[in-house]
């Protein structure tokens, strides 16, 4: 069904017809309205058999979860930024225990300073935490992520992440194809646990392991991580096939096929660089884009195929490894070892920064007049940030930089674009 | 198992393998504590433990009235008349007001008579034959505690009719009389004789003739005392024990319009209230001292102001004639003694009534060796015997506060020791537990419950009847009373300790009463169980390595 929608009311729609048996979840912008909508829907007794769980943090709501989970429940949640890393211990225990949960990740920056606008620093620092990492490009595509997120996670026994730029997706209204509760039925298979907590029949689930095992359960992890990378794009076709349309995937080209400057980026920011792509074609620029659907597993031969046979690879991303650079970067960087392709990391959108095609036609205008070194800072203010160095090194008490830069922008309080 | 995840789902285990009792230093351990309304209690009830049974309302009345009456034989007169030290000294009067425990045992009380609840008779029979003499308050207790124990009681009275000052000296408005003769009918309906208007004059040979193994003494104090008064021929003067007597029996006194009652304590205002409805239009209490010095309990003070009653404070009656008297004004010496000051002024008075305390007649003991008399009162041991081997006495005849409760507690514990001492097995109460102060409890976990106040008589509707003036409670809010009860220092079964126990070392025992256990295998010592009981009935106790 076609309707005019909001980013978190569609993600809403999606995660109900996957019947969850267990919600349990934690309010924090910009993921509200995806949780407010569940439980609406599980107060009006729309999705049913379901249990909402109000928990009184983020940690809380991983642990009940996991408890879910490990007791045969399909579970969800979702959060952001600080409520992520609130989670974060949590979190490695669902990927190790191989409970199948899937969460929503409405993406937002890290404090301080706190900030509640988009970028990935949050779901960033959480990639290495065993779970499967999913990028949504558009409203669209969000919705799909979870139906399909579900089948991946309970295929693979491990739990799946979901991310969604916060605000920009989660917020916005777009036109987005709502399915029906018969066709997620007929795509989703009822869940089955690997594992389950029964009284009938009783196990012990994650007691202490020692020398003897914990590396293999570990390596075990990592394998059925690579497993994802095949069962990924065949669930993506499994899902055009139900649907229609195309979702997901692992990565996904764009007038990729003769380019020598191919721009990798992750989320929504994609829809704009496909734009400035689209004029320079028009100008006859041999350019094109790779956007990183699922960045956990990490689909190294695809993006090796899709990028070896242009000279120039710019990686824009909304992170950063402070003190080393571009994430992604390093991750492309890694692809393509041993083949002559430069890679230039931009880190862009930091904080809800807008990434304008303004800003993206001078940058590729850069990258093209070979003028891009291998990391640049897209809109970053320079000179403020050089007076600001500079009244650190004078001595005294400078204070904290935000409060600086605030009074040096005459700005009185943060506010939004 | 092959099937399920590697080193993920395990065998069933369990984390009861790791003995954490091991680590401990200290050990958590249930005590009973000394609740301080049951330290108060000057007849010894286990107050606590008869409001926990109420708490449950229906059955547990009687549960709670049984209980109740192992101590005191007299709920429903101890819940109108005594003076509730136990109140006074409740933990939740710190917290919001004292729980209103006089309203809740008068209210068992009167169910008990209500429904006919009966007493049973304990004991096989002894054998041994117990005087008592007086069938006051601290005469019937000690009677009904030995009758119970196993002995054969009579009781010599003087009087014509039982209850003693319970009778003769309190008035009806605040105790009823069929309320005093059921409670005391309960007793006899046990087995105790009781021979009306037989004075004893001679306790020795009293024995002697009716073969009694041992003896209670407790004739009371019913000698009123005098002060010299000059008065002329025609002046009306009495005293307020004779007053108080004579509405009890025969013709009330003739007082006249106005009357003047002289002294401070609570029968001087049991005097003036009872002139108020004789039809006195006026009663005025001479007292020499101020109000704030004044004996009489502050409610009584009150509820006579209430009828009426005018004070005069810091005045002495110098003299007394035909329908008036002279007063004395008075002044407070830097030690807060009254001091005369010359200044006389002129009262209508119809009558006077002397209401200056009572003195003790004693003259039953006159040649019996080894009793010792201070003060107009006989000397008792901790075990209430006199320095006469098996006469023992108790009530207002030795020293002590002199209220219905003392002597009601006085014979019980006098009971128990003769009862030792008939037997040659001295009776020993053990040591008395530690008192359950108000710094030991975790008073977050009560809800607020202010305090049920019982109804009152109209002040306007007082003055021409001897109606009771307070009404007790019904079921309903006696019962909420009952659970405004904090169990200072004593388990009530709430599962605070079960549930926050970080170890699960906290074992049920049974039902709720049947109270939990410590497992020791696995108590760590935290102590998180003493820091969260309510109400200070666990302590932690050093490990002896």
């Amino acid at each position: 069904m076609l309707k005019q929608e909001e980013g978190s009311q569609a993600v809403a729609h999606a995660v109900a017809m996957c019947r969850p048996e267990v919600i349990c979840a934690y309010p924090i912008s910009p993921q509200t309205h995806i949780v407010e909508g569940l439980s609406d829907r599980v107060r009006r007794g729309d999705l049913s058999p379901c249990e909402f769980v109000s928990v009184e943090s983020e940690f809380a709501a991983m642990s009940v979860a996991i408890g879910a989970s490990a007791a045969g429940a399909r579970a969800y949640t979702a959060t952001a930024s600080q409520g992520l890393l609130y989670m974060a211990e949590a979190l490695y225990n669902a990927s190790g225990l191989g409970l199948p949960i899937v969460m929503t990740v409405a993406n937002r920056a890290i404090g301080a300073p706190i900030n509640i606008w988009n970028d990935h620093s949050d779901s960033m620092s959480q990639r290495d935490s065993g779970w499967i990492q999913l990028y949504a490009e558009s409203n669209q595509e969000a919705l799909d992520l979870h139906v399909q997120a579900f089948k991946l996670a309970e295929e693979l026994s491990l739990p799946v992440m979901v991310c969604v730029d916060g605000f920009i997706l989660t917020h916005a209204f777009e036109r987005v194809d709502l399915p029906a509760q018969e066709q997620v039925d007929a795509f989703l298979p009822a869940f089955e646990p690997r594992q389950m907590l029964d009284p009938a029949d009783p196990v012990t689930i994650g007691a202490m392991v020692g020398p003897e095992a914990y590396f293999e359960v570990k390596y075990l992890m990592h394998a059925k991580q690579l497993d994802a990378l095949d069962r990924i794009p065949r669930i993506a076709s499994e899902f055009e096939e139900a649907f229609g349309r195309s979702s997901g995937g692992l990565v996904r080209g764009y007038r990729t096929e003769d380019a020598e400057t191919i721009v990798v980026a992750l989320g929504s920011v994609l829809g704009t660089i496909e734009d400035v792509v689209d004029e320079l074609r028009e100008q006859g620029v041999k350019i094109g884009a790779l956007g990183i659907k699922c960045f956990r597993p990490y689909p190294l031969d695809e993006v090796r195929a899709a990028l070896a046979r242009a000279g120039r690879v710019i990686v824009l991303e909304k992170a950063w490894a402070i003190g080393v650079g571009g994430i992604v970067g390093q991750n492309v960087r890694l692809a393509l070892s041993g083949l002559p392709v430069s890679v230039h990391d931009v880190i862009a959108g930091l904080g809800g920064r807008p990434i304008t095609k303004r800003s993206l036609r001078a940058l590729f205008a850069d990258a093209l007049a070979d003028r891009l070194g291998p990391l640049s800072f897209l809109d970053l203010k320079r000179d403020v940030v050089e007076r600001e160095l500079e009244r650190q090194t004078a001595g005294g008490r400078p204070g904290p930089h935000a409060e600086n830069i605030l009074k040096e922008l005459g700005v009185v309080a943060a506010r939004s674009h | 198992m092959s099937s399920k995840p590697f080193a993920i789902t395990l065998d069933v285990g369990s984390s009861l393998a790791n003995k954490t009792g091991s680590w401990r230093t200290e050990r958590a351990v249930y005590v009973d504590r000394m609740p301080p309304c049951n330290h108060a209690c000057p007849a010894g009830e286990n107050i606590q433990g008869w409001l926990y049974e109420a708490e449950e309302g229906g059955d547990g009345y009687e549960r709670a009235w049984r209980r109740l009456v192992e101590d005191n034989p007299f709920p429903a007169i101890m819940g109108r008349v005594c003076y509730h030290p136990c109140e006074s000294a409740c933990n939740r009067g710190q917290l919001d007001e004292a729980v209103g425990i006089h309203s809740v045992e008068r209210f068992l009380g009167d169910e008990a008579i209500r429904r006919g609840w009966r007493l049973e008779r304990a004991a096989e029979p002894s054998g041994k034959r117990v005087l008592v003499v007086g069938a006051g308050p601290s005469g019937l207790s000690a009677a009904y505690h030995l009758a119970r124990l196993g002995h054969d009681v009579t009781i010599h009275e003087s009087g014509p009719m039982a209850g003693g000052m319970m009778r003769f000296g309190i008035p009806r408005y605040r105790l009823p009389r069929d309320v005093l003769d059921a409670e005391v009918q309960r007793i006899l309906d046990l087995g105790v004789r009781l021979e009306l208007d037989k004075k004893v004059t001679d306790v020795e040979s009293a024995m002697r003739e009716g073969g009694f193994d041992a003896a209670f003494l407790a004739v009371g104090a019913h000698l009123s005392k005098r002060a010299y008064i000059p008065a002329g021929e025609s002046a009306h003067v009495l005293d307020a024990v004779s007053l108080l007597r004579s509405m009890e029996e025969g013709e009330p006194p003739r007082l006249g319009r106005r009357v003047a009652v002289y002294g401070g304590g609570n029968t001087a205002m049991d005097v003036a209230r009872t002139a108020r409805r004789l039809g006195a239009e006026e009663a005025v209490v001479v007292y020499r001292r101020t109000r704030e010095r004044m004996p009489a309990h502050d409610f009584e003070v009150e509820e006579a102001e209430e009828e009426g009653v005018l004070m005069r404070w810091l005045s002495t009656i110098k003299e007394a004639g035909d329908g008036r008297i002279v007063v004395e004004r008075m002044q407070l010496d830097e030690s807060g003694f009254p001091q005369p000051t010359g200044e006389l002024e002129e009262l209508e008075a119809d009558s006077v009534v002397l209401a200056l305390g009572q003195d003790t007649d004693l003259s039953l003991l006159d040649g019996v060796s080894g009793i010792e008399v201070e003060d107009g009162v006989v000397k008792v041991g901790p075990d209430m015997m006199t320095g006469h081997e098996g006469i023992f006495a108790g009530g207002d005849m030795v020293p002590d506060e002199r209220t219905v409760t003392v002597g009601v507690g006085h014979g019980k514990r006098a009971a128990r020791h003769i009862d030792g001492w008939l037997r040659a097995a001295p009776y020993d109460p053990g040591p008395r537990p530690e008192l359950a102060s108000f710094d030991m409890l975790n008073t977050w976990y009560y809800a607020d419950a202010p305090r049920t106040e019982q109804p009152m008589l109209e002040a306007a509707r007082r003055q021409g009847t001897f109606d009771e003036v307070v009404a007790g409670l019904d079921d309903a809010n006696a019962l909420f009373e009952a659970r405004r009860c904090l169990s200072c220092g004593n388990c009530f079964s709430c599962d605070n300790c079960y549930g926050v126990c970080p170890d699960n070392a906290v074992l049920k025992l049974g039902e709720p009463g049947e109270r939990y256990a410590i497992d020791l295998d696995y108590c760590k010592g935290c102590g998180i169980c003493v820091a969260e009981c309510p109400s200070g009935a666990i302590r932690m106790e050093p490990e002896t390595i």
